[in-house]
This record gives C-alpha cells, sequence and structure tokens, in this order.
C-alpha cells in the first residue's frame, strides 16, 4: 500500500483542516438542501475558528 | 360491528412490521459503520454517502500522514481502551489507518498529536453518520 506523505503542519493549518472537514460533515449530515447546507457550513466553520482562536487567546497567559 | 374497528389502524398493525424495519436499521447501521457512506449510500442519499466517506476517509489519510497513534485492543489504561473505541468507529478504515502507518505513530510532536485527534475523530464522526443512517431507515429523520 502507498504511504501517505508525511505531513508536517502548524497549529493553525491543522485546526483549520480539522474546522473545514467537520463542518462539512456537520453539514451535510443535518441539513438537505444545498443552500442551507452551504449556510450552515460556514457558520459552522466561523464558530469552529472563533471558538479555536479565542480558546488560544485565552490560555495564552499561562504559557509563559 | 367487531371491536377492533373502533382501535387505530396503527395499533392494528402487526408488530412484525416494526420488527422488520428495527432490523433493516440495525443492518443499514452496521453497513455504515463498516464502510463509512454505505449506509446512506443503502438509503439513496447520495450526497451525505459522498461527504461521510470522503470527509472520514481524509481524516483517516491527514491523521497517519501526521503520525497519530493508532489505539489498539490491548490498551494499559482507560484512555487507551477509549482511544480504541474511538478508532475503531471507523470501521474498515481503521485496518486502512494501520496499514498506511508503517513507520508507527510519532507523538513526541505536536503533529503526533493532532494526528491522534484526527484519527479519533474519523471514528467519531463515523458512528455519528451510522446512528443518523440507522435514525433515517427508522423514519425519525430526514
Amino acid at each position: 500500500m502507498i504511504a501517505p506523505p508525511q505531513l508536517r503542519l502548524s497549529h493553525l493549518q491543522a485546526m483549520v483542516i480539522f474546522a473545514i472537514i467537520i463542518s462539512v460533515a456537520f453539514g451535510f449530515l443535518s441539513r438537505r438542501s444545498s443552500f442551507e447546507r452551504a449556510k450552515y457550513i460556514v457558520l459552522s466553520l466561523f464558530l469552529f475558528l472563533l471558538v479555536g482562536v479565542g480558546l488560544g487567546w485565552a490560555m495564552y497567559p499561562f504559557s509563559r | 360491528m367487531t371491536e377492533n374497528s373502533t382501535i387505530p389502524a396503527v395499533i392494528l398493525r402487526p408488530p412484525r412490521s416494526d420488527f422488520r424495519r428495527a432490523s433493516l436499521a440495525l443492518a443499514v447501521a452496521a453497513a455504515a459503520w463498516l464502510l463509512p457512506g454505505l449506509g446512506h449510500a443503502l438509503l439513496k442519499m447520495w450526497g451525505r454517502a459522498v461527504a461521510c466517506f470522503f470527509t472520514v476517509g481524509l481524516l483517516v489519510v491527514l491523521g497517519t500522514g501526521m503520525r497519530g497513534n493508532i489505539f489498539s485492543r490491548n490498551g494499559d489504561d482507560a484512555f487507551s481502551k477509549l482511544g480504541y473505541v474511538a478508532d475503531v468507529g471507523a470501521g474498515s478504515f481503521y485496518f486502512v489507518a494501520k496499514s498506511l502507518e508503517q513507520e508507527g505513530p510519532d507523538v513526541s510532536h505536536a503533529n503526533g498529536d493532532y494526528g491522534t485527534r484526527l484519527l479519533a475523530t474519523a471514528g467519531v464522526l463515523n458512528l455519528l453518520a451510522a446512528l443518523h443512517a440507522y435514525e433515517a431507515t427508522r423514519g425519525r429523520k430526514t
């Protein structure tokens, strides 16, 4: 079997890729029409990124 | 007029049809678990089938590419066992992940840690899709 390429992603890249994939899956599972799905995917992705970056900043003071 | 004529038709329906529907739903859920997207494909929900297959597949490929940890059945602690349950939720893709990750996991870097999470997410997402396919077969979801 062909091995996948070794990936070296930054924290942000990993989070964005994760958010995109999960948003698409949630959008397709929970909505029926294309427009509703697109709306849900965009909103879900935005919230994923907002919460991710927000939590990152919230933990910043404890990283030192 | 018989006594049965006052009973709604729903109650008169033999319980066997409900049993058959539940059995069918279980079979669809098992298919959905075994191969991501197959459950929805059996229900002719093509968009969802393709989305499940590719999202779970992509998470597995990325997770193994980042050298995430694939938990095995004989884990030492509760977290390893829980990780195994999450990983094996990907069905056949669990074994695909095992065969893809030839060099083994490397969680000494953040990448490997992220990979572990992506693999676990692939399993949990597939379980969610299987549950959705089950509910759709039962007629509780559209």
